[in-house]
């Protein structure tokens, strides 16, 4: 199995505060991986760092193998590669639902307005949007608006995508609809990278949970491995006060 | 001619029988500088804000980098720093100084430079620029108002920081501040009347003239003071229109194939439902 993105010894802090204190570990190809850990443990921060929205102090992250810190990988081309979901959706305000998932194929992949419609609604069709292609993201509930989000990272056809907790922003009833074309992902073979709160869904998708707590992998392992049968206290106490 | 005993209505009704084209002229020319004088203004304050929003370069990784790219990075650095100080500079001073001072000082400062400018191009030059100056810091507000997740989600597309400006932040932030580029131009309609001290043909420098005709001064100031308050209140309702027609409905109407998206968004309940009870089993 390859490895699709490698962390080495990843450091981040912001001033004083160390967030990653030397995170190491592989997401596989085909694989979804669930990112599990305390709030403030330091799982936004390595996605973000991932796609570079921060930078590392220190440590390789590796694309393929080539470290996309050397300035070698052109990175308008690592970021359509790599597609990311937020927590608050972050849709563009000024464009319709079809627009959304239009405007990076056009500026970023230079792709025809027709080839990048035309792979939108595909998507669009994927995640149940397709009636809302003209509708502004304010007319849509959070639902919605997450599963436009997951249109608008597919329709740049990327290779991982990385999700910081897709559904913790969502009121309950709306969580399902979400977790489901997450799941769908999943099974298709998506390479992706899930920071969730979501335990069910962890057990049921992911092939391998990563356990963070202060900035450090505690533990991971398979679902069954890492949820069942946890090895160190603090994730012991960290499952229990989940459920 | 009226005479002594005349009353204000008859010296209203004479002056604009003998000076009406005379106060639309000047009408024409307020407007004309005001709204160049704002849609110059609003570029120029645009420019500057896109400039004052670049975030400092910075390296990717300090342990890995060349001496060629050490130097470049500096060589950046110092002069985007330079610029956004000029900016500083240019948006304080002009802000902080009154337009009729400016104005003089422009226009006379550029004949002892030796250039004598054209009335009509020396006073849309000098409101641009401080129109400018007021636009810049108006537009930073709005730039700041879309909120930071959509920089990061265009960035995390790959966009560049031109591209997640021109198609993602500047619609919004322009929207947003549509209110206050509406008042910038309202401002301008009447502020441009300062200009006539360096005597550009605008309404209240024609009114200055034909005042001191018949030595009416009441009546002709009445005068341009309702056409001031025409043009102001006009801009005012349609820009509010504008800015209704910009906003369209809150809610989305599905159309097209009723009964498809019905199917699917049924059975997408369905399957929520299901899921839901999977997982948290
Ligand atoms: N830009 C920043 N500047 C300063 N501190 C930051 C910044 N971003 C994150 N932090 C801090 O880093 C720590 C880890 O943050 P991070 O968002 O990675 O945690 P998390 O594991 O995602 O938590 P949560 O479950 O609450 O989302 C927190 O203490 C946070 O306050
Ligand atoms: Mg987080």
């Amino acid at each position: 199995m390859e490895g699709v993105i490698e962390i080495r010894g990843l450091h981040k802090a912001f001033g004083s505060h160390e967030v990653l204190r030397g995170v190491d570990f592989t997401a596989n190809e085909g694989e979804a991986t669930c990112i599990i850990g305390s709030s403030g443990s330091g799982k936004s921060t390595l996605l973000r760092c991932i796609n570079l929205l921060e930078t590392p102090d220190a440590g390789q992250i590796l694309y393929h193998g080539e470290d996309i810190l050397s300035g070698h990988v052109n990175m308008a081309q690592y970021h359509a590669r790599v597609g990311m979901v937020f927590q608050q959706f972050n849709l563009f305000g000024n464009m319709d639902v079809l627009g959304n998932c239009v405007a990076g194929q056009m500026k970023v992949l230079h792709r025809s307005r027709e080839e990048s419609e035309e792979n939108a609604r595909k998507y669009l069709r994927k995640v149940g949007m397709e009636a809302y292609v003209s509708a502004k993201p304010r007319q849509l509930s959070g639902g919605q608006k997450q599963r436009v989000a997951i249109a608008r990272a597919l329709a740049m056809d990327p290779e991982v995508i990385l999700f910081d907790e897709p559904t913790s922003a969502l009121d309950p009833e709306m969580v399902g609809e979400v977790l489901l074309v997450m799941q769908d992902l999943a099974r298709e073979g998506m390479t992706m990278l899930v920071v969730t709160h979501e335990m069910g869904f962890a057990r049921a998708v992911a092939s391998k949970v990563v356990f963070m707590d202060q900035g450090v992998i505690c533990e991971q392992g398979s679902p069954a491995q890492v949820l069942e049968h946890p090895e160190t206290e603090r994730l012991r106490a960290f499952l229990q006060s989940r459920f | 001619m009226p005479t002594a005993s005349t009353s204000f209505f008859g010296w209203v009704a004479f002056l604009l029988q003998k000076y009406g084209t005379l106060f639309l002229r000047g009408t024409g020319m307020t407007l004309l500088i005001a709204l160049t004088g704002t849609v110059l203004g609003f570029l120029i304050g645009l420019l500057v804000a896109i400039v004052r929003t670049i975030a400092m370069p910075r390296s990717r990784d300090p342990r890995r980098q060349s001496r060629a790219e050490r130097v470049s990075l500096a060589v950046r650095r110092t002069l985007l720093r330079a610029v956004q100080i000029l900016m500083n500079v240019y948006i304080q001073v002009f802000r902080g100084t009154p337009m009729i001072v400016q104005a003089v000082v422009i226009y006379y400062g550029a004949q002892y430079a030796g250039i004598y400018m054209d009335t009509t191009f020396a006073a849309i030059f000098i409101i641009s620029i401080n129109t400018g100056a007021y636009m810049a810091e108006i537009i930073r507000g709005g730039i700041v108002s879309v909120d930071k997740g959509q920089f990061e989600a265009a960035h995390a597309i790959g966009m560049t920081h031109w591209q997640t400006m021109t198609t993602v932040v500047l619609p919004q932030a322009i929207r947003n501040i549509l209110p206050s580029v509406g008042n910038e131009f309202i401002v301008n309609i009447k502020d441009s009347s300062v200009l006539n001290v360096i005597s550009v043909s605008e309404l209240f420098f024609q009114a200055k003239s034909a005042a001191g005709a018949y030595y009416r001064y009441f009546e002709v100031y009445f005068i341009i003071a309702c056409i001031y308050l025409v043009l102001t209140l006009s801009v005012s309702r349609i820009l509010a229109w504008v800015e209704r027609k910009m906003d369209g409905p809150d809610n989305y109407v599905i159309h097209g194939s009723q009964s498809d998206s019905r199917a699917e968004i049924v059975v997408s309940v369905e399957n929520e439902k299901e899921a839901t009870k999977s997982w948290k089993a």
